[in-house]
């Protein structure tokens, strides 16, 4: 103990006695307490745990996004490459990493780098999720006054940005998107490289670890040394090696400054999706409006027809309000009569066949799922006709909201009917039952809504329900997309990096514009089919290369 | 310890004895009118201060609107809340500010009573290293007989404290000086620093050591590069065992006999 430096206060006898001579700079009592209370609530009470928790009890975090930020901050020492799949919440583990070390007053001034796109998102997730007051850079902005700031950086590397980030001092750094300075020769590299600082975090969706001169750039922007240097590296490892995973020691290196969550990780093994599909198809009366629906979309965006499709499956009343609103369109006559047809249409197939299938769980609870408002509220009249007990859930509804009904469900209903899964919501483990009465497009909010119930701890199998609806774009969707790549229990885990890798940002809006860009329905066939063909293939190979790495790296 | 504050309540009360007006205070939103001093202290803008003076005027103070609500951040105002910057600012201007006090605890009497003199330090203990942590103490030393009590602001809690001394009251001299009392309170807590597990440091040293030795081996043939010394600073400024003791606050309190 002699060695640790203690530095006491020695000066505070001094001018306690100096200031009773001048009685303004005596306090009284109500501050004098007032301060020690203040003391008292920003003190970091033990070496171990996440102080900020308890500032956002707002947010609902997922155990590896705890383990994450904990790991960060405890044994990476705030130095950390935070590679997680996408949709497992980098931001979020970022955030709360940034948060804790604002609660402990360790960071007081911080800079975040994110792509021009993003610059918008990050502020508003800071803002509302974390209480974090970082704001967007703007022009004129000062980067000194400002003590959180988000900014691209193009603008930031930019004169005389540069120059003026280039002189602070900042506690922390936070780059998105990292595995854009991969090349050390880059500006953008040298830039990050410039800064003064001390936490930072580079966040990146694709794997760095396939590439390992990448890598080793990476990590020597966060700690320097800590793979050698570039000699001693490139003679170890050749300047053209590609694989991390076939030298365990790097392996080991590279954990040490890296959390790299995967599905596969995340999701418990002993308990299992079992997928079941259940089918109808449409009575005449509705085949007669599909197809009066498929007629109509001359003269108008062919999305915006798909867009009618879907929400004609999942029930009239959506549709209807969505036609509805067009208003006094150029075709205005004839949603004027598809409006009126739909008028006329008897009970949708597909919230009799829920019925059905909620009463064949005999009374086990179950969740849900559909992607529209109306929808929602048209069941739950329908559900209640037929006696079964509901209640509603919305991703806006307000915390208190939500937990109360995730009570009511819990204690008094069988259903939870829900429109959005996303986001800081509930934790349902207690239900085993989801069933998909209309499937998103977007195959990672199909898993958020899947991870509800199927998470961390859940020991029992779940049991998800799709409801499908013969002949309509939902069979074609069904197919040609979730069974091929068998996006349920498979691909889920790969498909960021794989649609990093060919380069697909979004799946929804691949998807989307297949549709808006082809002219008939057997090219739409075509493409869909290509693209799946192409993800399946790329699976395959992420798929040999884990096996590869299971078998040589431990 | 655990503390947990109210915040609107505490900004209220921050707020009136700082003599600001409290023009309105609803559900989760605060609405005041600052002080000269006030707007001085927490507005940061001395040019406009600046500015007047030179013109003779008298100065507007501004009024401040704090949320406290989140569900309410979407109504005019300043969101607070901890973690936030104007927070921040706040506890840090009470924790510089409200340092030292002479306090007299009030009696209703007509005898004469004597009061007796504490010394009463609150002092935050930090352990810094690879990890952080803090101990707050308040400890009250008795300057006639020489007590000593810790949780010392739990003590005084229950009783009327003010500035001035009550009618018939009358302080008795300290035999121990404050200064000496001040000695013998640090002294207790150094006992006490010593008297902890140090894994915490051994820790932070062999940390610190392989942090510094990875990145030597970087910079190997450039251990002049500007670079490579800021990233020195910078792992001693994460990892470098320390503990450091702060005064939150402290003064001399006169309490009566009924007290000791």
């Amino acid at each position: 103990m002699d060695s640790i430096q203690i530095q006491q206060d020695n000066q505070f006898i001094n001018d306690l006695e100096s200031a009773f001579h001048d009685e303004s700079d005596l306090t009284n009592w109500k501050l004098f307490r007032m301060a020690y209370q203040a003391a008292n609530v920003t003190k970091r009470p033990s070496f171990r745990g996440l102080q900020a928790l308890e500032y956002l009890p707002h947010l609902d975090f997922l155990d590896h996004q705890l383990q994450a930020a904990e790991q960060v901050i405890e044994t990476m020492h705030g130095r950390a490459i935070l590679a997680d799949e996408v949709g497992l919440g980098k931001t979020i583990e970022a955030g709360l990493v940034l948060k804790e070390y604002m609660v402990r007053g360790l960071v007081k001034k911080a800079l975040i780098l994110v792509p021009a796109s993003l610059v918008n998102q990050w502020e508003k997730e800071l803002n509302d999720k974390f209480l974090i007051p970082a704001i967007a850079h703007r022009k004129n902005y000062s980067w000194e006054d400002n003590p959180i700031i988000i900014s691209s950086i193009d603008s930031a590397k930019r004169s005389p940005h540069r120059e003026a980030i280039l002189d602070l001092d900042y506690d922390f750094i936070l780059v998105d998107e990292a595995h854009k300075l991969k090349n050390e020769q880059t500006k953008n590299y040298q830039f990050v490289q410039g800064l003064k600082k001390k936490y930072c975090l580079l966040l990146t969706a694709t794997p760095v670890q396939n590439k390992l001169l990448e890598l080793f750039n990476l990590v020597s922007l966060l700690k320097p040394g800590h793979l050698g240097n570039y000699k001693s590296f490139t003679e170890k490892y050749g300047k053209n090696r590609k694989k991390m995973e076939q030298d365990p020691y790097l392996k080991k290196l590279v954990q040490q400054v890296m959390v790299r969550n995967t599905r596969k990780d995340t999701s418990l093994n002993n308990s299992k999706r079992k997928i079941h599909t259940i089918w109808t198809s449409l009575p005449d009366s509705y085949e007669k409006v599909y197809q009066q629906l498929m007629a109509l979309s001359f003269g108008m965006a062919s999305f915006a027809k798909i867009t009618y499709l879907r929400e004609f499956c999942s029930s009239r009343e959506a549709c209807f309000t969505s036609l509805v609103k067009l208003g006094a369109h150029e075709n205005a006559a004839a949603i004027q009569e598809i409006v009126e047809n739909i008028e006329q249409l008897e009970q949708h197939p597909k919230a009799e066949k829920l019925v059905e299938q909620i009463k064949s769980l005999d009374g086990e609870k179950v969740i849900v799922f559909t992607e529209y408002r109306a929808t929602q509220y048209y069941l739950q009249w329908y559900l209640q006709q037929h006696g079964i007990s509901s209640v509603p859930f919305r991703g806006g509804f307000k915390r208190g909201k939500k937990d109360w009904m995730k009570q009511l469900f819990k204690d008094h209903a069988q259903v939870l009917i829900a429109t959005e899964a996303g986001g800081e919501g509930i934790n349902l483990q207690f239900c085993h039952h989801l069933i998909n009465y209309d499937l998103p497009w977007n195959p990672m909010r199909l898993e958020q809504r899947i991870g509800r119930i199927h998470r961390f701890g859940q020991e029992s199998d779940v049991h998800i329900y799709n409801l499908v609806t013969k002949q309509t774009i939902e069979e074609h969707i069904l197919s040609m997309l979730y069974e091929k790549i068998d996006l349920f229990e498979n691909v889920i885990g790969h498909l960021d990096a794989i649609l990093a890798e060919l380069k697909v940002g979004s799946m929804e809006k691949e998807i989307e514009s297949i549709y808006q860009e082809s002219t008939s329905a057997g090219e739409v066939r075509i493409k869909l089919d290509n693209l799946t063909s192409v993800i399946n293939q790329t699976n395959m190979e992420y798929d040999r290369e884990e096996q590869y790495k299971d078998g040589t790296a431990h | 310890m655990e503390q947990h504050i109210d915040l609107s309540d505490f900004l209220t009360n921050y707020f009136e004895t700082k003599q600001c007006t409290i023009l309105s205070r609803e559900q989760g939103q605060i609405h005041i009118q600052l002080t000269e001093e006030m707007d001085k202290e927490l507005m940061n803008r001395p040019f406009y201060w600046h500015y007047i003076k030179k013109i003779g005027r008298e100065g507007e103070p501004q009024t401040l609107r704090l949320i406290t609500d989140k569900e309410k951040t979407n109504e005019p105002g300043e969101w607070i809340h901890f973690g936030s910057p104007r927070l921040h600012q706040i506890i840090n201007k009470l924790i510089e500010k409200e340092r030292y006090t002479r306090l007299f605890e009030q009696v209703r009497t007509s005898e004469n009573t004597p009061l007796y003199p504490w010394l009463v330090v609150n002092i935050k203990i930090s352990y810094l290293g690879v990890q952080h942590k803090d101990e707050i103490f308040s400890v009250g030393l008795q300057l006639l007989h020489g007590h000593m009590t810790s949780n010392m602001m739990d003590f005084l809690e229950n009783m009327t404290l003010d500035r001035s001394i009550s009618d018939y009251c009358y302080t008795l001299t300290p035999m121990i000086t404050p200064k000496s009392g001040f000695l013998r309170i640090q002294n207790l807590l150094r006992q006490h620093v010593q008297n902890q597990d140090n894994a915490w440091a051994v820790t932070s040293i062999k940390q610190l050591e392989t942090e510094k030795a990875t990145l030597k081996h970087f910079y190997e043939d450039e251990l002049d590069h500007p670079r490579y010394l800021e990233e020195l600073e910078a792992l001693e400024k994460r990892f470098k065992p320390r503990i450091t003791f702060q005064v939150i606050n402290g003064g001399i309190f006169y309490l009566t006999a009924s007290s000791n």
